[in-house]
Protein backbone atom coordinates (compact mmCIF):
# COMPACT_ATOMS: atom_id res chain seq x y z
CA UNK A 1 0.00 0.00 0.00
CA UNK A 2 1.43 3.36 -0.98
CA UNK A 3 1.81 6.18 1.52
CA UNK A 4 -0.78 8.31 -0.29
CA UNK A 5 -3.52 5.72 0.01
CA UNK A 6 -2.67 5.09 3.62
CA UNK A 7 -2.82 8.79 4.37
CA UNK A 8 -6.18 9.14 2.66
CA UNK A 9 -7.54 6.23 4.71
CA UNK A 10 -6.22 7.71 7.93
CA UNK A 11 -7.93 10.99 7.09
CA UNK A 12 -11.14 9.18 6.35
CA UNK A 13 -11.06 7.73 9.86
CA UNK A 14 -9.90 10.85 11.71
CA UNK A 15 -13.11 10.96 13.72
CA UNK A 16 -12.53 7.38 14.89
CA UNK A 17 -9.01 8.27 15.98
CA UNK A 18 -10.39 11.24 17.91
CA UNK A 19 -12.75 8.85 19.72
CA UNK A 20 -9.83 6.63 20.61
CA UNK A 21 -7.87 9.48 22.17
CA UNK A 22 -9.54 9.61 25.62
CA UNK A 23 -9.46 5.83 25.83
CA UNK A 24 -5.77 5.73 25.02
CA UNK A 25 -5.12 8.49 27.53
CA UNK A 26 -6.93 6.54 30.25
CA UNK A 27 -4.96 3.37 29.60
CA UNK A 28 -1.67 5.27 29.51
CA UNK A 29 -2.31 6.99 32.85
CA UNK A 30 -3.91 4.11 34.72
CA UNK A 31 -2.33 1.05 33.11
CA UNK A 32 0.92 1.64 31.28
CA UNK A 33 2.35 4.42 33.43
CA UNK A 34 1.75 2.59 36.76
CA UNK A 35 3.34 -0.50 35.24
CA UNK A 36 6.45 1.46 34.24
CA UNK A 37 6.53 3.32 37.54
CA UNK A 38 6.34 0.03 39.44
CA UNK A 39 9.23 -1.44 37.49
CA UNK A 40 11.34 1.70 38.04
CA UNK A 41 10.54 1.75 41.76
CA UNK A 42 11.50 -1.89 42.08
CA UNK A 43 15.11 -0.85 41.41
CA UNK A 44 15.05 1.98 43.94
CA UNK A 45 14.98 2.40 47.66
CA UNK A 46 12.81 5.24 48.89
CA UNK A 47 14.18 7.42 51.65
CA UNK A 48 12.45 9.62 54.17
CA UNK A 49 14.38 12.66 52.93
CA UNK A 50 15.61 13.34 49.41
CA UNK A 51 15.29 11.50 46.12
CA UNK A 52 15.09 7.71 46.07
CA UNK A 53 18.36 5.92 45.57
CA UNK A 54 19.06 3.42 42.80
CA UNK A 55 19.88 0.06 44.38
CA UNK A 56 20.01 -2.32 41.43
CA UNK A 57 18.63 -5.76 42.11
CA UNK A 58 18.79 -5.43 45.91
CA UNK A 59 15.01 -5.35 46.33
CA UNK A 60 14.62 -8.47 44.21
CA UNK A 61 17.25 -10.24 46.25
CA UNK A 62 15.49 -9.25 49.43
CA UNK A 63 12.16 -10.58 48.14
CA UNK A 64 13.66 -13.90 47.10
CA UNK A 65 15.48 -14.34 50.41
CA UNK A 66 12.58 -13.18 52.55
CA UNK A 67 10.85 -16.20 54.16
CA UNK A 68 7.58 -14.22 54.40
CA UNK A 69 7.46 -14.08 50.61
CA UNK A 70 8.28 -17.76 50.29
CA UNK A 71 5.45 -18.59 52.70
CA UNK A 72 3.10 -16.26 50.86
CA UNK A 73 3.95 -18.05 47.61
CA UNK A 74 3.11 -21.44 49.15
CA UNK A 75 -0.15 -20.06 50.59
CA UNK A 76 -1.09 -18.52 47.27
CA UNK A 77 -0.61 -21.80 45.42
CA UNK A 78 -2.30 -24.07 47.97
CA UNK A 79 -5.34 -21.88 48.62
CA UNK A 80 -5.59 -20.71 45.00
CA UNK A 81 -5.29 -24.10 43.32
CA UNK A 82 -7.38 -25.77 46.01
CA UNK A 83 -10.20 -23.29 45.54
CA UNK A 84 -10.04 -23.57 41.77
CA UNK A 85 -10.20 -27.38 41.77
CA UNK A 86 -13.14 -27.57 44.20
CA UNK A 87 -14.95 -24.82 42.36
CA UNK A 88 -14.37 -26.48 38.99
CA UNK A 89 -15.62 -29.90 40.13
CA UNK A 90 -18.73 -28.52 41.80
CA UNK A 91 -19.43 -26.12 38.95
CA UNK A 92 -19.35 -29.02 36.48
CA UNK A 93 -21.39 -31.36 38.69
CA UNK A 94 -24.05 -28.73 39.32
CA UNK A 95 -24.30 -27.96 35.60
CA UNK A 96 -24.56 -31.63 34.58
CA UNK A 97 -27.00 -32.32 37.35
CA UNK A 98 -29.27 -29.35 36.56
CA UNK A 99 -29.41 -30.36 32.91
CA UNK A 100 -31.18 -33.58 33.89
CA UNK A 101 -33.89 -31.73 35.81
CA UNK A 102 -37.15 -31.23 33.93
CA UNK A 103 -38.87 -28.86 36.32
CA UNK A 104 -38.08 -25.27 35.41
CA UNK A 105 -38.78 -23.97 38.89
CA UNK A 106 -36.29 -26.36 40.49
CA UNK A 107 -33.77 -25.59 37.79
CA UNK A 108 -33.93 -21.83 38.02
CA UNK A 109 -34.08 -21.72 41.81
CA UNK A 110 -31.02 -23.94 42.25
CA UNK A 111 -29.18 -22.01 39.57
CA UNK A 112 -30.06 -18.63 41.10
CA UNK A 113 -29.09 -19.70 44.58
CA UNK A 114 -25.74 -21.14 43.52
CA UNK A 115 -24.94 -18.13 41.32
CA UNK A 116 -25.97 -15.44 43.81
CA UNK A 117 -22.87 -15.55 46.11
CA UNK A 118 -20.72 -14.88 43.07
CA UNK A 119 -22.34 -11.45 42.87
CA UNK A 120 -21.57 -10.63 46.48
CA UNK A 121 -18.39 -8.90 47.58
CA UNK A 122 -15.94 -10.60 49.91
CA UNK A 123 -16.91 -7.99 52.50
CA UNK A 124 -20.36 -9.59 52.46
CA UNK A 125 -19.42 -13.26 52.08
CA UNK A 126 -16.46 -12.99 54.46
CA UNK A 127 -18.51 -11.22 57.11
CA UNK A 128 -21.17 -13.85 56.80
CA UNK A 129 -18.83 -16.81 57.22
CA UNK A 130 -16.87 -15.18 60.04
CA UNK A 131 -20.14 -15.04 61.97
CA UNK A 132 -21.15 -18.59 60.99
CA UNK A 133 -17.77 -19.94 62.13
CA UNK A 134 -17.68 -17.89 65.34
CA UNK A 135 -18.09 -19.66 68.71
CA UNK A 136 -21.73 -18.55 68.85
CA UNK A 137 -22.28 -19.18 65.14
CA UNK A 138 -24.22 -21.72 63.15
CA UNK A 139 -21.32 -24.16 62.55
CA UNK A 140 -20.92 -24.64 66.28
CA UNK A 141 -24.69 -24.86 66.57
CA UNK A 142 -24.60 -27.92 64.30
CA UNK A 143 -21.72 -29.50 66.21
CA UNK A 144 -23.63 -28.90 69.43
CA UNK A 145 -26.62 -30.77 67.98
CA UNK A 146 -24.41 -33.67 66.89
CA UNK A 147 -22.31 -33.98 70.02
CA UNK A 148 -24.85 -33.01 72.65
CA UNK A 149 -24.15 -31.17 75.89
CA UNK A 150 -20.67 -30.75 77.34
CA UNK A 151 -19.42 -29.61 73.97
CA UNK A 152 -16.96 -26.72 73.88
CA UNK A 153 -17.36 -24.49 70.83
CA UNK A 154 -14.54 -24.47 68.27
CA UNK A 155 -13.10 -21.04 67.43
CA UNK A 156 -12.73 -21.93 63.74
CA UNK A 157 -11.36 -18.58 62.62
CA UNK A 158 -8.55 -18.71 65.19
CA UNK A 159 -7.34 -22.23 64.36
CA UNK A 160 -4.42 -22.21 61.91
CA UNK A 161 -5.10 -25.85 61.02
CA UNK A 162 -8.56 -25.00 59.61
CA UNK A 163 -7.56 -21.72 57.98
CA UNK A 164 -6.71 -22.94 54.48
CA UNK A 165 -9.65 -25.33 54.33
CA UNK A 166 -11.97 -22.48 55.32
CA UNK A 167 -10.57 -20.23 52.59
CA UNK A 168 -10.91 -22.99 49.99
CA UNK A 169 -14.44 -23.88 51.06
CA UNK A 170 -15.72 -20.30 51.21
CA UNK A 171 -13.98 -19.47 47.93
CA UNK A 172 -15.65 -22.41 46.20
CA UNK A 173 -18.98 -21.65 47.90
CA UNK A 174 -18.82 -18.20 46.37
CA UNK A 175 -17.53 -19.19 42.94
CA UNK A 176 -18.93 -22.60 41.95
CA UNK A 177 -22.19 -21.11 40.67
CA UNK A 178 -20.32 -18.92 38.20
CA UNK A 179 -18.53 -21.89 36.65
CA UNK A 180 -21.86 -23.75 36.63
CA UNK A 181 -23.44 -20.94 34.61
CA UNK A 182 -20.61 -21.08 32.07
CA UNK A 183 -20.99 -24.86 31.76
CA UNK A 184 -24.79 -24.65 31.49
CA UNK A 185 -24.55 -22.08 28.70
CA UNK A 186 -22.24 -24.47 26.82
CA UNK A 187 -24.48 -27.50 27.42
CA UNK A 188 -27.52 -25.63 26.11
CA UNK A 189 -25.72 -24.92 22.87
CA UNK A 190 -24.90 -28.59 22.15
CA UNK A 191 -26.89 -29.78 19.15
CA UNK A 192 -29.83 -31.81 20.49
CA UNK A 193 -29.86 -33.99 17.37
CA UNK A 194 -26.69 -35.69 18.66
CA UNK A 195 -28.53 -36.78 21.79
CA UNK A 196 -31.51 -37.98 19.77
CA UNK A 197 -29.30 -40.01 17.48
CA UNK A 198 -27.47 -41.54 20.45
CA UNK A 199 -30.69 -42.37 22.20
CA UNK A 200 -32.11 -44.05 19.08
CA UNK A 201 -28.90 -46.07 18.91
CA UNK A 202 -29.64 -47.20 22.44
CA UNK A 203 -27.12 -45.18 24.45
CA UNK A 204 -28.28 -44.63 28.01
CA UNK A 205 -28.53 -41.13 29.38
CA UNK A 206 -25.44 -41.66 31.57
CA UNK A 207 -23.47 -42.77 28.52
CA UNK A 208 -24.64 -39.69 26.64
CA UNK A 209 -23.36 -37.50 29.46
CA UNK A 210 -19.94 -39.12 29.33
CA UNK A 211 -19.62 -39.44 25.57
CA UNK A 212 -21.49 -36.37 24.32
CA UNK A 213 -21.89 -33.71 26.99
CA UNK A 214 -18.46 -33.85 28.61
CA UNK A 215 -16.41 -33.99 25.37
CA UNK A 216 -18.45 -31.03 24.10
CA UNK A 217 -17.59 -29.10 27.24
CA UNK A 218 -13.82 -29.31 26.67
CA UNK A 219 -13.59 -25.85 25.03
CA UNK A 220 -15.47 -24.32 27.98
CA UNK A 221 -13.18 -26.15 30.38
CA UNK A 222 -10.22 -24.57 28.64
CA UNK A 223 -11.72 -21.11 29.05
CA UNK A 224 -12.30 -21.82 32.72
CA UNK A 225 -8.76 -23.10 33.25
CA UNK A 226 -7.36 -19.95 31.64
CA UNK A 227 -9.67 -17.75 33.75
CA UNK A 228 -8.78 -19.73 36.86
CA UNK A 229 -5.03 -19.65 36.33
CA UNK A 230 -5.22 -15.86 36.37
CA UNK A 231 -7.53 -15.85 39.37
CA UNK A 232 -5.18 -17.96 41.51
CA UNK A 233 -2.75 -15.07 41.87
CA UNK A 234 -5.35 -12.38 42.25
CA UNK A 235 -7.15 -13.21 45.44
CA UNK A 236 -6.80 -10.16 47.66
CA UNK A 237 -10.25 -9.36 49.01
CA UNK A 238 -10.89 -12.72 50.66
CA UNK A 239 -7.71 -12.63 52.75
CA UNK A 240 -8.13 -8.89 53.42
CA UNK A 241 -11.56 -9.52 54.94
CA UNK A 242 -11.26 -12.98 56.48
CA UNK A 243 -7.65 -12.94 57.68
CA UNK A 244 -6.68 -12.32 61.28
CA UNK A 245 -3.39 -12.38 63.14
CA UNK A 246 -3.78 -15.95 64.44
CA UNK A 247 -4.15 -17.46 60.96
CA UNK A 248 -2.22 -15.11 58.66
CA UNK A 249 0.78 -17.45 58.56
CA UNK A 250 -1.34 -20.08 56.80
CA UNK A 251 -3.24 -17.88 54.37
CA UNK A 252 -1.37 -14.62 53.77
CA UNK A 253 -0.89 -14.61 50.00
CA UNK A 254 1.41 -12.66 47.71
CA UNK A 255 -1.04 -9.94 46.81
CA UNK A 256 -1.92 -9.31 50.44
CA UNK A 257 1.72 -9.25 51.51
CA UNK A 258 2.57 -6.82 48.70
CA UNK A 259 -0.29 -4.59 49.81
CA UNK A 260 0.78 -4.56 53.46
CA UNK A 261 4.43 -3.98 52.55
CA UNK A 262 3.76 -1.29 49.97
CA UNK A 263 0.75 0.64 51.25
CA UNK A 264 0.83 0.00 55.00
CA UNK A 265 4.57 -0.31 55.74
CA UNK A 266 5.76 2.07 52.97
CA UNK A 267 8.39 -0.42 51.72
CA UNK A 268 7.70 0.66 48.14
CA UNK A 269 10.88 -0.79 46.66
CA UNK A 270 10.42 -4.22 48.18
CA UNK A 271 6.70 -4.37 47.36
CA UNK A 272 7.11 -3.25 43.75
CA UNK A 273 9.92 -5.76 43.23
CA UNK A 274 7.65 -8.51 44.52
CA UNK A 275 4.79 -7.24 42.36
CA UNK A 276 7.03 -7.26 39.29
CA UNK A 277 8.06 -10.84 39.99
CA UNK A 278 4.43 -11.90 40.39
CA UNK A 279 3.56 -10.07 37.19
CA UNK A 280 6.24 -11.96 35.28
CA UNK A 281 5.04 -15.21 36.84
CA UNK A 282 1.46 -14.39 35.84
CA UNK A 283 2.43 -13.73 32.24
CA UNK A 284 4.49 -16.92 32.09
CA UNK A 285 1.76 -18.97 33.71
CA UNK A 286 -0.95 -17.66 31.43
CA UNK A 287 1.11 -18.20 28.30
CA UNK A 288 1.94 -21.75 29.41
CA UNK A 289 -1.71 -22.47 30.17
CA UNK A 290 -2.81 -20.93 26.90
CA UNK A 291 -0.33 -23.05 25.00
CA UNK A 292 -1.22 -26.22 26.89
CA UNK A 293 -4.93 -25.76 26.33
CA UNK A 294 -4.39 -24.47 22.79
CA UNK A 295 -6.63 -21.60 23.91
CA UNK A 296 -5.66 -19.15 21.20
CA UNK A 297 -6.26 -21.62 18.40
CA UNK A 298 -9.79 -22.10 19.64
CA UNK A 299 -10.65 -18.51 20.44
CA UNK A 300 -8.85 -16.13 18.16
CA UNK B 1 -41.04 -50.97 15.79
CA UNK B 2 -40.33 -47.31 15.03
CA UNK B 3 -43.05 -46.25 17.42
CA UNK B 4 -41.58 -48.23 20.26
CA UNK B 5 -38.21 -46.64 19.68
CA UNK B 6 -39.75 -43.19 19.77
CA UNK B 7 -41.16 -43.98 23.17
CA UNK B 8 -37.74 -44.71 24.65
CA UNK B 9 -37.48 -41.83 27.05
CA UNK B 10 -34.13 -40.08 26.98
CA UNK B 11 -33.80 -39.78 30.73
CA UNK B 12 -31.80 -41.06 33.66
CA UNK B 13 -32.88 -44.28 35.35
CA UNK B 14 -34.94 -43.90 38.50
CA UNK B 15 -32.10 -44.52 40.96
CA UNK B 16 -29.85 -42.16 39.03
CA UNK B 17 -32.54 -39.51 39.20
CA UNK B 18 -32.74 -40.04 42.94
CA UNK B 19 -28.99 -39.59 43.35
CA UNK B 20 -29.24 -36.46 41.23
CA UNK B 21 -32.00 -35.01 43.39
CA UNK B 22 -30.13 -35.82 46.59
CA UNK B 23 -27.00 -34.10 45.26
CA UNK B 24 -28.90 -31.01 44.17
CA UNK B 25 -30.78 -30.85 47.47
CA UNK B 26 -27.49 -30.95 49.35
CA UNK B 27 -26.06 -28.20 47.16
CA UNK B 28 -29.22 -26.16 47.65
CA UNK B 29 -29.07 -26.59 51.43
CA UNK B 30 -25.37 -25.68 51.65
CA UNK B 31 -26.02 -22.57 49.58
CA UNK B 32 -29.24 -21.43 51.22
CA UNK B 33 -28.69 -22.16 54.91
CA UNK B 34 -25.96 -19.54 55.44
CA UNK B 35 -28.18 -16.95 53.73
CA UNK B 36 -31.17 -17.83 55.93
CA UNK B 37 -28.90 -17.66 58.95
CA UNK B 38 -27.80 -14.12 58.04
CA UNK B 39 -31.35 -12.91 57.49
CA UNK B 40 -32.55 -14.44 60.77
CA UNK B 41 -29.68 -12.96 62.79
CA UNK B 42 -30.18 -9.54 61.20
CA UNK B 43 -33.82 -9.53 62.30
CA UNK B 44 -33.23 -10.82 65.83
CA UNK B 45 -32.53 -8.88 69.01
CA UNK B 46 -28.87 -8.19 69.83
CA UNK B 47 -29.21 -10.56 72.79
CA UNK B 48 -30.54 -13.48 70.72
CA UNK B 49 -28.01 -12.82 67.95
CA UNK B 50 -25.15 -13.29 70.39
CA UNK B 51 -26.45 -16.58 71.78
CA UNK B 52 -25.15 -19.93 70.60
CA UNK B 53 -27.40 -21.99 68.37
CA UNK B 54 -28.43 -22.69 64.77
CA UNK B 55 -30.44 -19.49 64.36
CA UNK B 56 -32.40 -20.67 61.37
CA UNK B 57 -35.64 -19.39 62.88
CA UNK B 58 -36.55 -16.44 65.05
CA UNK B 59 -36.82 -16.55 68.83
CA UNK B 60 -38.03 -12.99 68.66
CA UNK B 61 -38.38 -10.93 65.51
CA UNK B 62 -36.82 -7.49 65.85
CA UNK B 63 -35.54 -4.75 63.55
CA UNK B 64 -33.22 -3.23 66.12
CA UNK B 65 -30.15 -4.35 64.13
CA UNK B 66 -31.31 -2.23 61.18
CA UNK B 67 -32.07 0.67 63.47
CA UNK B 68 -28.60 0.38 65.04
CA UNK B 69 -26.90 0.31 61.67
CA UNK B 70 -28.50 3.57 60.57
CA UNK B 71 -28.47 5.36 63.93
CA UNK B 72 -25.11 4.34 65.40
CA UNK B 73 -22.99 3.07 62.50
CA UNK B 74 -24.52 5.65 60.13
CA UNK B 75 -24.58 3.30 57.17
CA UNK B 76 -26.69 5.73 55.13
CA UNK B 77 -23.69 7.74 54.02
CA UNK B 78 -21.58 4.81 52.74
CA UNK B 79 -24.69 3.40 51.08
CA UNK B 80 -25.29 6.62 49.14
CA UNK B 81 -21.56 6.89 48.37
CA UNK B 82 -21.66 3.40 46.84
CA UNK B 83 -24.80 4.17 44.86
CA UNK B 84 -23.32 7.38 43.45
CA UNK B 85 -19.87 6.00 42.63
CA UNK B 86 -21.17 2.74 41.15
CA UNK B 87 -23.79 4.35 38.93
CA UNK B 88 -21.57 7.15 37.70
CA UNK B 89 -18.62 4.93 36.83
CA UNK B 90 -20.74 2.16 35.31
CA UNK B 91 -22.57 4.63 33.12
CA UNK B 92 -19.33 6.13 31.79
CA UNK B 93 -17.82 2.65 31.41
CA UNK B 94 -20.69 1.48 29.19
CA UNK B 95 -20.39 4.54 26.94
CA UNK B 96 -16.60 4.40 26.61
CA UNK B 97 -16.39 0.61 26.18
CA UNK B 98 -18.96 0.59 23.44
CA UNK B 99 -17.21 3.47 21.66
CA UNK B 100 -13.92 1.62 21.91
CA UNK B 101 -15.55 -1.61 20.74
CA UNK B 102 -16.92 0.28 17.76
CA UNK B 103 -13.42 1.50 16.89
CA UNK B 104 -12.20 -2.09 16.85
CA UNK B 105 -14.77 -3.23 14.28
CA UNK B 106 -13.76 -0.66 11.65
CA UNK B 107 -12.44 -3.22 9.23
CA UNK B 108 -10.37 -0.86 7.10
CA UNK B 109 -9.10 1.36 9.88
CA UNK B 110 -5.33 1.78 9.51
CA UNK B 111 -3.41 0.61 12.62
CA UNK B 112 -6.48 -1.27 13.87
CA UNK B 113 -4.31 -4.21 14.90
CA UNK B 114 -1.97 -1.93 16.84
CA UNK B 115 -4.94 -0.37 18.61
CA UNK B 116 -6.36 -3.81 19.42
CA UNK B 117 -2.98 -4.90 20.78
CA UNK B 118 -2.73 -1.70 22.83
CA UNK B 119 -6.03 -2.60 24.51
CA UNK B 120 -5.29 -6.34 24.82
CA UNK B 121 -2.02 -5.67 26.62
CA UNK B 122 -3.85 -3.69 29.32
CA UNK B 123 -5.84 -6.85 30.05
CA UNK B 124 -2.62 -8.66 30.80
CA UNK B 125 -1.49 -6.02 33.30
CA UNK B 126 -3.36 -7.03 36.43
CA UNK B 127 -4.47 -3.83 38.18
CA UNK B 128 -3.97 -5.49 41.57
CA UNK B 129 -0.25 -5.89 40.90
CA UNK B 130 0.30 -2.24 40.03
CA UNK B 131 -1.63 -1.17 43.11
CA UNK B 132 1.28 0.64 44.75
CA UNK B 133 1.97 2.67 41.63
CA UNK B 134 -1.77 3.26 41.18
CA UNK B 135 -1.70 4.76 44.66
CA UNK B 136 1.20 7.03 43.67
CA UNK B 137 -0.49 8.07 40.42
CA UNK B 138 -3.65 8.95 42.30
CA UNK B 139 -1.60 10.90 44.80
CA UNK B 140 0.11 12.85 42.01
CA UNK B 141 -3.29 13.62 40.44
CA UNK B 142 -4.76 14.57 43.87
CA UNK B 143 -7.37 11.85 43.56
CA UNK B 144 -6.86 10.37 47.02
CA UNK B 145 -9.93 10.73 49.24
CA UNK B 146 -12.17 12.01 46.46
CA UNK B 147 -15.25 10.78 44.63
CA UNK B 148 -13.48 11.45 41.34
CA UNK B 149 -10.75 9.02 42.37
CA UNK B 150 -13.28 6.34 43.16
CA UNK B 151 -15.05 6.87 39.84
CA UNK B 152 -12.00 7.23 37.60
CA UNK B 153 -10.03 4.18 38.75
CA UNK B 154 -11.16 1.19 36.71
CA UNK B 155 -13.24 3.42 34.45
CA UNK B 156 -12.49 1.47 31.26
CA UNK B 157 -11.67 -2.19 31.00
CA UNK B 158 -10.25 -4.11 28.10
CA UNK B 159 -12.65 -6.92 28.90
CA UNK B 160 -15.76 -4.78 28.35
CA UNK B 161 -14.30 -3.36 25.15
CA UNK B 162 -13.71 -6.83 23.74
CA UNK B 163 -17.17 -7.93 24.79
CA UNK B 164 -18.76 -5.02 22.94
CA UNK B 165 -16.51 -5.62 19.97
CA UNK B 166 -17.81 -9.18 19.76
CA UNK B 167 -21.40 -7.95 19.84
CA UNK B 168 -20.70 -5.40 17.16
CA UNK B 169 -19.09 -8.01 14.94
CA UNK B 170 -22.46 -9.72 14.66
CA UNK B 171 -24.01 -6.56 13.24
CA UNK B 172 -24.15 -6.98 9.44
CA UNK B 173 -21.65 -4.58 7.94
CA UNK B 174 -23.89 -4.00 4.92
CA UNK B 175 -26.24 -2.06 7.22
CA UNK B 176 -23.48 0.33 8.23
CA UNK B 177 -22.23 0.55 4.64
CA UNK B 178 -25.61 1.52 3.22
CA UNK B 179 -26.09 4.10 5.97
CA UNK B 180 -22.69 5.51 5.11
CA UNK B 181 -23.70 5.75 1.44
CA UNK B 182 -26.77 7.68 2.58
CA UNK B 183 -24.41 10.16 4.18
CA UNK B 184 -24.76 9.17 7.85
CA UNK B 185 -21.84 10.14 10.09
CA UNK B 186 -19.92 7.66 12.23
CA UNK B 187 -21.63 8.71 15.46
CA UNK B 188 -25.04 8.32 13.87
CA UNK B 189 -24.20 4.86 12.53
CA UNK B 190 -22.93 3.92 15.95
CA UNK B 191 -25.98 5.27 17.73
CA UNK B 192 -28.74 4.18 15.42
CA UNK B 193 -27.41 0.89 14.05
CA UNK B 194 -24.79 -0.66 16.30
CA UNK B 195 -26.12 0.28 19.74
CA UNK B 196 -29.76 -0.78 19.24
CA UNK B 197 -28.61 -4.15 17.87
CA UNK B 198 -26.33 -4.74 20.84
CA UNK B 199 -28.64 -4.08 23.77
CA UNK B 200 -28.00 -7.46 25.40
CA UNK B 201 -24.29 -6.69 25.27
CA UNK B 202 -24.80 -3.26 26.80
CA UNK B 203 -26.95 -4.77 29.54
CA UNK B 204 -24.34 -7.45 30.16
CA UNK B 205 -21.48 -5.01 30.68
CA UNK B 206 -23.68 -2.67 32.68
CA UNK B 207 -24.61 -5.54 34.97
CA UNK B 208 -21.08 -6.94 35.30
CA UNK B 209 -19.52 -3.55 35.88
CA UNK B 210 -22.10 -2.33 38.34
CA UNK B 211 -21.63 -5.45 40.44
CA UNK B 212 -17.85 -5.09 40.22
CA UNK B 213 -17.95 -1.44 41.26
CA UNK B 214 -20.48 -2.04 44.02
CA UNK B 215 -18.26 -4.79 45.45
CA UNK B 216 -14.89 -3.15 44.86
CA UNK B 217 -12.78 -3.28 47.99
CA UNK B 218 -9.12 -3.08 47.07
CA UNK B 219 -9.15 0.30 45.29
CA UNK B 220 -11.31 2.10 47.90
CA UNK B 221 -9.18 0.57 50.66
CA UNK B 222 -6.12 2.03 48.94
CA UNK B 223 -7.49 5.46 48.03
CA UNK B 224 -9.83 6.32 50.87
CA UNK B 225 -8.98 7.05 54.49
CA UNK B 226 -11.64 9.71 55.09
CA UNK B 227 -14.58 7.94 56.72
CA UNK B 228 -17.16 10.24 55.10
CA UNK B 229 -16.11 8.81 51.71
CA UNK B 230 -16.26 5.15 52.76
CA UNK B 231 -18.11 2.89 50.36
CA UNK B 232 -20.29 0.06 51.65
CA UNK B 233 -17.66 -2.70 51.39
CA UNK B 234 -15.14 -0.55 53.28
CA UNK B 235 -17.69 0.19 55.98
CA UNK B 236 -18.61 -3.50 56.20
CA UNK B 237 -14.97 -4.44 56.46
CA UNK B 238 -14.41 -2.00 59.31
CA UNK B 239 -17.54 -3.28 61.09
CA UNK B 240 -16.30 -6.85 60.74
CA UNK B 241 -12.87 -5.97 62.11
CA UNK B 242 -14.36 -4.11 65.05
CA UNK B 243 -16.52 -7.08 65.68
CA UNK B 244 -13.66 -9.53 65.86
CA UNK B 245 -11.34 -7.28 67.86
CA UNK B 246 -11.30 -7.27 71.62
CA UNK B 247 -10.45 -3.69 72.49
CA UNK B 248 -11.22 -0.29 71.01
CA UNK B 249 -14.58 1.21 70.14
CA UNK B 250 -17.63 -0.78 71.13
CA UNK B 251 -18.15 -3.23 68.27
CA UNK B 252 -21.48 -3.36 66.51
CA UNK B 253 -23.61 -6.27 67.76
CA UNK B 254 -24.03 -9.32 65.50
CA UNK B 255 -27.52 -8.38 64.43
CA UNK B 256 -26.27 -4.98 63.24
CA UNK B 257 -23.35 -6.50 61.26
CA UNK B 258 -25.73 -8.94 59.61
CA UNK B 259 -28.21 -6.14 58.92
CA UNK B 260 -25.45 -4.21 57.15
CA UNK B 261 -24.69 -7.33 55.11
CA UNK B 262 -28.35 -7.72 54.11
CA UNK B 263 -28.55 -4.04 53.17
CA UNK B 264 -25.46 -4.31 50.94
CA UNK B 265 -26.89 -7.42 49.30
CA UNK B 266 -30.35 -6.11 48.40
CA UNK B 267 -29.28 -3.93 45.44
CA UNK B 268 -27.31 -6.88 44.04
CA UNK B 269 -30.33 -9.17 44.29
CA UNK B 270 -32.52 -6.55 42.63
CA UNK B 271 -30.10 -6.01 39.78
CA UNK B 272 -29.73 -9.78 39.40
CA UNK B 273 -33.50 -10.28 39.11
CA UNK B 274 -33.76 -7.38 36.69
CA UNK B 275 -30.72 -8.16 34.54
CA UNK B 276 -30.71 -11.97 34.53
CA UNK B 277 -32.90 -12.01 31.42
CA UNK B 278 -30.39 -9.86 29.52
CA UNK B 279 -27.40 -11.73 30.86
CA UNK B 280 -28.68 -15.18 29.91
CA UNK B 281 -29.85 -14.03 26.48
CA UNK B 282 -26.41 -12.46 26.06
CA UNK B 283 -24.66 -15.70 26.95
CA UNK B 284 -26.78 -17.86 24.65
CA UNK B 285 -26.34 -15.38 21.81
CA UNK B 286 -22.60 -15.56 22.27
CA UNK B 287 -22.68 -19.35 22.41
CA UNK B 288 -24.87 -19.89 19.36
CA UNK B 289 -23.05 -17.43 17.14
CA UNK B 290 -20.18 -19.74 16.20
Amino acid sequence: MSAGILWRRIRKYKFIYALFLPIALYFIVFSYYPLALGIINSFRKSKLIGAPEFVGLANYKEVLLNPLYADAFVNTVIVGVGTFVVQFIFGLLIALSLTEIKSNIVKSSVQSVTYLPNLLSWAIVGGMWIKILAPSGMANGFLQLLKGSGFTPVVFMAEPKYARAIMIFTGAWKGAGYFAVLFIAAIVSINSAIYEAASIDGASRIKQIFYITIPNLVPTMKVIVVLGSMGVLRNFDQIFVMGNSTIYDKIRNLLYLIYTDGIVNFKVGLATAAATLVLIATLLLSSIVRRMTKYDETYN
Amino acid sequence: MMERRDKISNELLLYQKLINYVFLSLVFIVMVIPMVNVVVISTSTALDAGQAGLKLWWTKFSLEGYEYVFRVTKLGRPFLNSVYVSFASTFIQVILSSLAGYILVQRELPFRRAITAFILVTMMIPGDLTLISIYQVNKQLSLLNSYTGLIVNGLISGFCILLMRNYFLSVPESLAESARLDGAGELKIFRSIYLPLSIPGLATIFFLEFVGKWNSLMIPATLITDQSLFTLPLMLKSMIINYSSVSGAPPAPDNAVMAAIVISTIPLILIYIFAQRFLLSGITLGASKE
